[in-house]
């Protein structure tokens, strides 16, 4: 049959047709054995580590903080029930969580603002040629590697109600009066200025963050793209806005989202300055969920203050992650 | 030769299988009193670690000796000890990740929050060594029952607790013809004389422990009241409660300043050292720290009883401090053996502390005490066991007065009466906050 078929002539087309039926017997290959499958298991094989960190790390802990939010498990408890939306019911039921949901947007939005302009022209300045550049970018980044304990303790000395050095420095030039004066700040006891004493402290910490991740953005623009924007005689300003944020925007998105999220669930700032005093002027919402939770033993309600940062973070993730991936070429 | 005569005997003579019984049992009496009062350790707990957590305490001193004192009971029984410290503050958040993961020291230390409540059911009994304690030393004060007792059973021991009483500045008060702040009212008239010629007073008023503690002593002097002797109900909405903040909104307004705002537990210690405090109302690390800082301060200051609020009503809010055993502890016996040998030498803890830690056993108050009996200064401090009370008085320490203490709740209540805040409405958040407190707890 096949030497007859591959003669040619009249029969050459049923021939064919019977190569062609023996292969229609045999069948398609499997699908695990075809080439594309298998790229894309060896794909998911090399992914397989990261989203088993994600989720042992991260989805596990989550799903119990969510478990926990809606028990009654308290701090002493082996077992605990399933109380439905009982705990976040008790959280709104309190003004203390209010204040602290608003003193936690404040904080982050305010604490942003001032870390992405003090960042932003920090970053500027470290771009500039001058002597001993390398050893200034290393010295600016301490704040951010100091142990934070260590650095709120500082702080905590610096605002201290009779010992600040910096009401001393401004009594001396002036500014304010002596000790014991009307206009003596107490920085960490009148309630708009202990906020403002919490926000400089995060933002002295972390500016630093912003300068490197915007440095890094900006080491990134080609120089002839800046070139030929000048030679189009752009001004400074107009360069930055049009040339090199759009460029370095992921990295943006990126720092900003880390920032955020860091800053919305930073406990040890205003737990080590105020613990949320005078009178919750500096709640926010993770200190009052550690003193809910941990230090009162009330894990379920605690859980639930804390998962209210959820909400508030995951509109703004998706928006920025959007962003970012339509910036994708 | 004579016969030995038999010696009759009747039943009130020895004979020699009841003198060996008499002196038998003497001996064996005799031995374990000796073991007992040098408190051998059973042979069973030899070879064994036993792991301490506690706090830093405020006379680094006493942490030395401490560790020092536990390691010389553990190389006498043979038990390797191990003794961790860390802030006070960072004591709840370590004890929750123990418990949760069914691990970590053998016996844990709470101070100021006693979570005994809390964890009962995780805790060793320790009733055996409370009621030996308490029978071998007059009994207990009568306000440490209610830091770790829980359904009759007592689960913790009680070691130490840190007095607040008055420190006042005698020269001043002379040279202004003021009387010892013997009353609050006292305490009120040199404030209001003395804040004028640069020397105010100041309590606390942030979220610290300081705050927690002494507003509650004043306002209990004034007759008020924080849950009922069960502790199963609030009771702070009351008229003693509104007289006391007027007073406290007095007292702020004519000798404070709003540095109290911002205080922390030692920032009292600091204006009393630095010169300018006529009087402060704190533990006596205050007066410690001005003795080691400012000598001609120091000679000046003196102590006061707790001020009476209303007459001869005068009660004490004091930092308890406790010791409790783990339920998954490996090495029980040794704990417990750690800590009866401590409260048998809690008076040396005392001296350690240079009068800091006071101890809840009536025979240890018997005059002179060590160290604050013989400084005539500090002989007062002698006679606060009476007066002295714990958060939730007259009730116990429950649960739910624990997260009112954690989340400041009291001394926010008296922050807004000084800052301006409608009395009634100030009340009508405090005693709404206790309420809303109180039914997550008993729901839960």
């Amino acid at each position: 049959m096949t030497v007859r078929s591959s003669s040619g002539g009249p029969d050459a087309a049923s021939a064919r047709a019977a190569v062609v039926s023996v292969g229609a017997r045999v069948g398609p290959r499997a699908w695990w054995r075809r080439q594309s499958s298998q790229r894309l298991a060896f794909g998911y094989l090399l992914l397989a580590p990261a989203v088993l960190y994600v989720l042992l790390l991260v989805g596990a802990p989550f799903l119990f903080s969510l478990w926990l939010a809606l028990s009654d498990a308290n701090v002493g408890e082996p077992v605990a029930s399933f109380v439905g939306l009982e705990n976040f019911g008790a959280a709104l039921e309190s003004d203390v969580f209010y204040t602290a949901l608003t003193n936690s947007i404040v904080f982050t939005v305010v604490a942003a603002i001032f870390k992405g302009l003090l960042g932003t022209t920090l970053a500027f300045l470290l771009l500039q040629p001058f002597k001993g550049k390398k050893i200034v970018r290393g010295l600016v980044v301490i704040p951010f590697t100091l142990p934070i304990s260590i650095s709120v303790l500082s702080w905590k000395w610096m605002y201290d109600s009779q010992f600040s050095v910096i009401n001393w420095f401004l009594s001396r030039i002036g500014l304010i009066g002596s000790y014991g004066s009307a206009d003596w700040p107490v920085w960490l006891g009148q309630p708009h200025l202990a906020f403002a004493a919490c926000i400089i402290v995060n933002v002295w910490r972390n500016f630093p963050f912003s300068a490197i991740v915007l440095l890094a953005g900006f080491t990134s623009v080609p120089t002839e793209v800046i070139d030929a924007a000048k030679v189009d005689g752009t001004t400074f300003m107009q360069r930055f806005r049009y040339v090199v944020v759009p460029m370095i925007a992921p990295i943006l998105l990126i720092g900003f989202l880390f920032d955020t999220v860091f800053t919305l669930s930073d406990l040890s700032i205003v737990y080590l300055l105020t613990q949320g005093g005078p009178a919750n002027a500096t709640k926010i919402l993770p200190v009052l969920a550690y003193q809910v939770g941990i230090q009162s033993g009330a894990l379920g309600r605690g859980a639930a203050i804390s998962l209210f940062l959820f909400p508030l973070l995951l509109p703004l993730m998706i928006l920025l992650l959007r962003n970012i991936k339509r910036r994708e070429y | 030769m004579n016969h030995p005569r038999r010696v009759q005997t009747d039943s009130s003579t020895v004979n020699r299988r009841k003198f060996l019984a008499v002196t038998g049992a003497g001996v064996a009496g005799g031995a374990l009193a000796t073991m007992l009062d040098a408190r051998q350790a059973p042979a069973q707990i030899k070879g064994t670690t036993l792991r301490i957590l506690q706090w830093s305490h405020f006379i680094p001193a006493y942490d030395a000796w401490y560790d020092r004192f536990a390691k010389e009971w553990g190389d006498k029984n043979g038990v390797k000890v191990r003794v961790d410290h860390i802030p006070h503050l960072d004591i709840p958040a370590r004890m929750a990740a123990e418990f949760a993961a069914g691990a970590g020291h053998d016996i844990i230390y709470n101070g100021s929050s006693i979570l005994t409540r809390l964890y009962y059911k995780n805790l060793v009994d320790l009733t055996d060594i409370a009621d030996a304690a308490g029978k071998k030393y007059g009994g207990w004060i009568p306000a440490a029952r209610s830091l770790v007792e829980v359904e009759g059973r007592w689960f913790g021991l009680p070691i130490f607790y840190i007095l607040a009483p008055m420190l006042y500045r005698k020269d001043l008060f002379e040279q202004n013809n003021l009387k010892p702040p013997d009353t609050w009212e006292l305490a009120r008239v040199a404030a209001r004389t003395l804040k004028p010629k640069g020397h105010p007073t100041g309590i606390a008023l942030s979220q610290c422990a300081d705050a927690n503690l002494f507003w509650r002593s004043m306002c209990f002097s004034f007759g008020g009241t924080e849950a009922e002797p069960s502790g199963e109900n609030p009771t702070l909405d009351s008229k003693e409660l509104r007289e006391f903040l007027r007073f406290a909104k007095a007292i702020f307004d004519e000798g404070m300043t709003p540095e109290v705002f911002s205080w922390d537990d030692a920032s009292d210690n600091r204006y009393l050292a630095s010169g300018i405090a006529c009087w402060v109302h704190d533990a006596i690390s205050a007066y410690r720290t001005t003795e080691d800082t400012n000598p001609p301060v120091f000679k000046n200051t003196f102590l006061g009883l707790e001020p009476q609020g209303l007459p001869g009503k005068r009660v004490s809010v004091a930092a308890p401090n406790v010791w409790m055993v783990w339920k998954f502890s490996k090495n029980q016996q040794a704990a417990r053996e750690w800590l009866s040998y401590l409260i048998d030498n809690d008076l040396e803890g005392m001296v350690q502390s240079r009068g800091y830690n006071m101890p809840y056993l009536n025979d240890r108050y018997k005059k002179p005490m060590p160290v604050i009996g013989t400084d005539p200064k500090l002989q007062i401090l002698q006679d606060f066991p009476k007066i002295v009370a714990f958060y939730g008085y007259p009730g116990p320490s429950t649960t739910p007065i624990q997260e009112i203490v954690n989340t400041f709740v009291f001394p926010d209540m008296v922050t807004r009466v000084a800052r301006g805040v409608n009395i009634e409405e100030a009340i009508k958040w405090g005693v709404g906050e206790y309420r809303r407190i109180y039914a997550k707890h008993k729901r839960a």
